[in-house]
């Protein structure tokens, strides 16, 4: 753990040293600029380096959402998610829904193939969703698809898929690769899955080539494609011949490979990189949008200090968040004002302006409270005790420099108000043996992409992890607003609920978001086709890059 | 075979027969050891790999499928069964083989160690030979290896990536397979420890050279560089070879942080994910591969000594 700590302190050293070695590099690789609208060229390979490299390869058995993008290259949904919030056809033509909202019938496209030769047809569907719930497989994914009660093939191309209950969130769910389709011989394989390899076979725009742990990815085209989803760029095959996708954990490297020409495009660009790129000649840069949840502070509320509200609006309002995030990411990134992301349409816009930054109440509220004591450190006690809140940060969960962020907020409260906010870096077993309990103090987080009502109850509802273990004291109020907006049809009465729902989880200081953060892409100038999904706020997948040749 | 030849051999046989079993009692605790650290660490498994995207039921699924219910005598017991026929069992989170996870990284790792082991002796033998007891050399010599065995691993391995990679395109900048790939990875791991080995060499040169065997020696008129190398420089082994043990371990544990560097595969960025996620399987299977490096090494330290001082051979 102490090679971790220093490595980071090692990061932020190099990178600033790195700032300046970069500059030059890029005035030499210089290419004469290019017209966007240029003509697609069809083939070539394309170098893509990314932050992490999946423990799995199969989305269902994995929560690793930075491996999305990859994944997404070789598996389609039944449905796409579009810009806009709707959803659109994809794998399913069409579909209808019951009047009770529980039955849900799919017409399929009759013309899609797996890689591996299979035909895509209901059975294949079914295959899938039974393979998702089967409690044996132990899927993560099945966490989508509580509401589900079984499928019927009615014919060929027309599977039925009936719900315990009316589930806002379902189309949202099919949507995401986690519920993507692999073909029926695949799923016979089970955890070997999670291996890659070309036995995992989708629809993708591309087949799974060959792997190396530690190392990269090979994709290749798959020739056949011809079923891209609406908001693609493109219809038909994918434009390059294959795609290799390298593993560069580290920010410094990843930005010293795009620099010198060893990768192409790099996924993940630090704030203090961003100048190496953005608007120097021979490269682009590009910032996606932040529809996911905001890297947020969770407050337990039911346990110790936190229980009074006073105390949790004083953490939320005693400091100076604006410039807390402005001054750590150059500009970078917004500071947030809900917990679900700005460029999510059901992202409660009334939040915007409406809290934080009052240092004079803060303290009102702890004086009101009882926390009137100074102690030598200069922190408010109560009966000789301090007014100290731990925030637990599981070391793996750590990045973009997020601990410094609250090192930052850690300061500004001591000064401003007096709360000693104790940040201390965990390991996940010491998190989870927190939450297993339910005594966790501060949990900062952003969760994994997915429909807004269903983001909310998992992370702060009742079957959420980190409130499902605890009994006592819960928000019913809040709860029963969850539990109407992930069943109700209603699109009007959805949106107001999940509007109230972060309204009451940021006025009653449940949560105080922080940033929005927003995924980069970095490439050389002559590749084209770069763009980021409405799901997942990362590329959605290497289907419409193309590259000039040099 | 005669009764001559196992008189002759026998003392060997025997050691040999101790050396095999004191092995396999060194992996078993290495084993347990691990086993049990990793038991008391916080966290239920289960939970780790529930993750965030946590459902009813998937915790209890979880448990059946690795066995986490059973109690933790009985989940030793079948590791320990598993082991001796040589299963290493299943990697949680990969949910693949920990043999067919681990296998192919056993390679990589060893090319990388090996190839800055060997770089570190070389360094080291040539600096001390060509230092030891020359006051300016030495001092250069001295700061160098001074900076050397105390600047972080990560940053060498930046630096060096700066500038031969990024800047002057040398080296290409990660990977594995490649001859250039190797170069500046086994550089900046061989840097700390030849830093170190050739401060020891040295000392036991210069003491070596104040021998009055060497002024007989040096009487019947060898050359400086001879009396250097055939002689001086044997003497001083002994007392490196004693670090081997610690070489192996700084080599080992310097590849994690290399490999997660310079984005090479190896047992480094495996080790890391499973330690942090509790993958208890591939954690045990990286402590016993260690733990058999050690046995190894330190079973051929013990040979190597018997051939470089002759005083043992008689003990």
């Amino acid at each position: 753990m102490v090679t971790f700590a220093f490595g980071r302190a090692a990061r932020a050293l190099s990178a600033a040293v790195l700032a300046a070695g970069l500059a030059g590099c890029a005035q030499i690789d210089a290419p004469a600029t290019v017209d966007d609208t240029a003509t697609p060229v069809h083939g070539g390979h394309l170098t893509w380096g990314v932050t992490t490299e999946p423990t799995c390869f199969d989305p269902r058995r994995t929560t690793q959402t930075n491996g999305y993008m990859l994944e997404r290259n070789y598996i389609d949904s039944l449905v796409s998610k579009e810009p806009d919030g709707g959803f659109g056809p994809w794998l399913a033509k069409s579909w209808t829904v019951s009047a009770d909202g529980t039955v849900y019938t799919f017409r399929l496209r009759d013309d899609v193939a797996f890689t591996d030769g299979t035909k895509f047809d209901a059975a294949a569907v079914k295959a899938n969703l039974d393979d998702v719930v089967a409690p044996k497989n132990a899927e993560n994914s099945a966490t989508y698809l509580q509401s589900y009660a079984g499928a019927s093939v009615v014919s060929p191309d027309t599977v039925r898929v009936r719900l315990k209950h009316p589930d806002s969130s379902f189309l949202e769910s099919l949507s995401s690769v986690q519920l993507g389709m692999l073909s029926p011989k695949s799923l016979k394989l089970g955890d070997a899955l999670c291996g890659g390899g070309k036995s995992l076979s989708g629809t993708g725009p591309f087949e799974f080539g060959s792997y190396q742990r530690g190392q990269s990815v090979t994709l290749v085209r798959n020739p056949d494609y011809d079923w891209a989803p609406t908001w693609a760029q493109h219809q038909g095959p994918a434009y390059l011949d294959s795609v290799t996708i390298r593993f560069l954990p580290e920010d410094v490297v990843r930005s010293g490979a795009l620099s010198s020409g060893q990768v192409d495009v790099i996924e993940g660009v630090q704030s203090t990189d961003v100048s190496a790129f953005k608007g120097q000649p021979g490269f682009q840069f590009l910032d996606g949008p932040s529809s996911n949840t905001a890297f947020t502070l969770n407050l337990n509320y039911t346990r110790g200090v936190l229980k009074d509200i006073r105390v949790r609006r004083a953490i939320r309002d005693g400091f100076d968040l604006d410039t807390a995030v402005k001054s750590l990411y150059l500009g970078h990134y917004d500071r947030a004002w809900s917990n679900i992301g700005p460029d999510d349409a059901e992202s409660d816009k009334e939040l915007v302006g409406a809290w934080g930054d009052d240092v004079a109440k803060a303290n009102a509220e702890l004086d009101a409270a009882g926390w009137t004591g100074r102690d030598s450190d200069g922190y408010r006690t109560k009966d000789g005790k301090r007014l100290r809140v731990e925030v637990g940060y599981p070391e793996d969960y750590v990045r973009d420099h997020r601990d410094v962020l609250i090192q930052g907020i850690q300061a500004e409260l001591k000064k401003n108000v007096g709360i000693d906010l104790d940040l201390k870096i965990i390991t996940i077993g010491e998190f989870t043996s927190q939450e297993t309990n339910g005594t966790w103090s501060i949990y900062p987080n952003t969760m994994n992409p997915g429909d807004t009502a269903l983001m909310e109850t998992q992370l702060i509802g009742p079957t959420g992890f980190l409130y499902q273990a605890i009994k006592k004291g819960n928000d019913q109020t809040l709860y029963s607003w969850m539990a109407r907006s992930l069943q109700t049809k209603d699109r009007a009465e959805r949106e107001r609920l999940v509007d109230q729902i972060q309204q009451r989880a940021v006025d009653r200081a449940y949560i105080v978001p922080l940033y929005a953060p927003t995924s980069q892409l970095a490439a050389t100038t002559l590749v084209h086709g770069l763009g980021f999904d409405p799901n997942l706020d990362t590329p959605a997948s290497a289907y419409d890059f193309w590259k000039e040749r040099s | 075979m005669t009764i001559a030849a196992i008189q002759q051999h026998g003392p060997l046989l025997r050691r040999l027969a101790t050396r095999v079993v004191a092995g396999i009692a060194v992996l078993w605790a290495a084993a347990t050891a691990a086993f049990l650290a990793l038991h008391a660490m916080p966290g239920n498994v289960a939970d780790i790999l529930a993750g965030d995207n946590t459902y009813p039921g998937l915790r209890e699924s979880l448990e059946r499928q690795w066995g986490l219910d059973k109690p933790i005598l009985v989940q030793y017991a079948e590791f320990l069964g598993r082991l001796a026929h040589g299963d290493l069992g299943t990697s949680y989170t990969m949910r693949q083989p920990v043999t067919s996870v681990i296998g192919p990284q056993v390679m990589p790792t060893v090319e990388l160690a090996v190839a800055a082991g060997v770089l570190a002796v070389v360094a080291s033998v040539l600096a001390a030979v060509l230092t030891a007891g020359r006051p300016r050399l030495r001092a250069f010599s001295s700061t160098v290896e001074l900076v050397g065995s105390s600047v972080p691993v990560f940053w060498v391995g930046i630096v060096l990536l700066m500038i031969f990679s990024f800047k002057l395109k040398l080296f290409p900048v990660a990977g594995a397979g490649s001859v250039a790939a190797l170069v500046l990875p086994a550089i900046t791991l061989a840097l700390p420890t030849a830093g170190v080995l050739s401060q020891v060499l040295r000392d036991a040169m210069e003491r070596t050279l104040d021998q009055p065997f060497v002024t007989t020696v040096r009487a019947r008129g060898v050359s400086e560089a001879t009396m250097r190398v055939r002689h001086a420089l044997k003497h001083a082994l002994l007392p490196v070879l004693s670090l081997a043990g610690w070489l192996v371990g700084s080599l080992l544990g310097g590849a994690v942080i290399t490999e997660s560097v310079f984005s090479r595969p190896g047992l480094g960025s495996v080790t890391l994910n499973a330690v942090t996620t509790k993958d208890m399987p591939v954690v045990l299977a990286v402590v016993l591969i260690a733990a058999f490096v050690y046995v190894v090494v330190s079973t051929l330290v013990d040979v190597l000594h018997l051939s470089i001082d002759p005083r043992l051979r008689t003990a």
